[in-house]
């Protein structure tokens, strides 16, 4: 077989693993409420710990399996950089106040919740946004994630 | 209409998918870093486009052609007869490459497929104009909807581009690994969402 062959057949494979994987979060979020603003703010209010134990345990259970099985390959630290609290707050109070970070709007989309298409209308030009001013004015390196 | 999964179901579902998802596709699950590529997506085609196109052996003969003509060939023989291991057997912390940005398009797209599927099966699918009863009473109510999520989305796009990552990229994802710039980005974003929240709730 060859290289150019191999390399589309781990290129398809990766990508049914995302849409595979990409699903089933899509699903999770949806069964364990994430997309209904009710719940959502039960959780930041306290009056519920359902979510905020569903996404906690979530976290364990990753760090668990991170660290007996992948320890070796977890990569480097990244580094804290000027952006993260100023940018952190502003996702918090965001998110509070539409129910959605970047993944839940699809889901309250999903769900049949219409208006959730402004929110990510928002978070398209909240991007566009931060690139310009980040280019211009800012020029942090924040990084990103999943790429 | 089905209840929501208990807090443990969720917790296997979520912990699942964050380390499966860098298990099989060997990144970290991000949502608003596949939002920020798709968005640039002629840009990101284009990347793909000159990564391709870059033959890596060819530029390394060149390299060691251009050394050779400038230091004489003693050094390039004695650097690819030393005992130090060839390149491609040590480990990588981190993948050269990013994934096609194709690739996060689907998982966008799939994400909408799961949630409408689990709409469906708990019974909760209806196509609505509001955000539901709850956003009405606690945040706004008829044409300030519009606006507060407008608002509240642009503060979320640019809120977690500025912090290089959402509640998947640094909640799940970064804090699974322990990273402290994750750590404190989660406790930051979560704090300030419990404040906005009791804010929304019982002041304004």
């Amino acid at each position: 077989m060859t290289a150019t062959a191999t390399n589309t057949e781990n290129r398809n494979r990766t990508i049914m693993w995302v849409g595979f994987w990409g699903v089933s979060f899509g699903f999770t979020l949806g069964m364990i409420g994430f997309g209904d603003f009710g719940e959502l703010n039960a959780m930041f209010t306290f009056q519920s710990w359902r979510m905020f134990l569903a996404f906690a345990g979530g976290v364990v259970i990753a760090a668990a399996a991170f660290f007996t099985i992948g320890r070796d390959k977890l990569g480097p630290r990244q580094p804290i950089h000027k952006g993260i609290v100023p940018g952190a707050a502003l996702f918090g109070a965001g998110w509070a106040l539409t129910g959605g970070c970047p993944a839940i709007p699809i889901v309250q989309v999903a769900t049949g919740y219409a208006p959730g298409l402004v929110t990510l209308v928002g978070v398209a030009t909240g991007m566009r946004i931060f690139k310009v001013v980040n280019t211009r004015y800012l020029r942090l390196d924040p990084g990103s994630c999943g790429l | 209409m089905m209840s929501y999964w208990p807090w443990w179901a969720g917790a296997i579902a979520l912990g699942t998918i964050t380390f499966g998802y860098w298990w099989s596709v060997g990144r970290t699950v991000g949502v608003s870093g596949a939002w920020d590529r798709v968005l640039n997506w002629s840009a990101e085609r284009e990347s793909e486009r000159i990564n391709a196109s870059f033959d890596a052996s060819a530029f390394e003969a060149a390299l060691a052609a251009a050394t050779a003509d400038e230091f004489g060939d003693t050094l390039v023989a004695t650097e690819s007869g030393s005992d130090d291991p060839p390149v491609d057997s040590m480990p990588t912390a981190a993948p050269s490459t990013p994934l096609p940005v194709s690739s996060q398009a689907i998982l966008l797209g799939s994400m909408f497929v799961g949630g409408l599927i689990a709409a469906v099966v708990n019974g909760r699918f209806e196509l609505r104009a509001d955000m539901g009863e709850a956003f009405a009473d606690i945040v706004v109510d008829g044409w300030l909807m519009w606006p507060t999520l407008l608002l509240g989305g642009i503060a979320v796009g640019f809120g977690t581009r500025m912090s290089g990552g959402c509640s998947s990229g640094h909640g799940l994802s970064g804090c699974g690994r322990l990273q402290p710039a994750s750590i404190l980005a989660t406790a930051v974003f979560f704090g300030t969402a419990v404040g906005m929240s009791f804010l929304v709730w019982k002041v304004i």
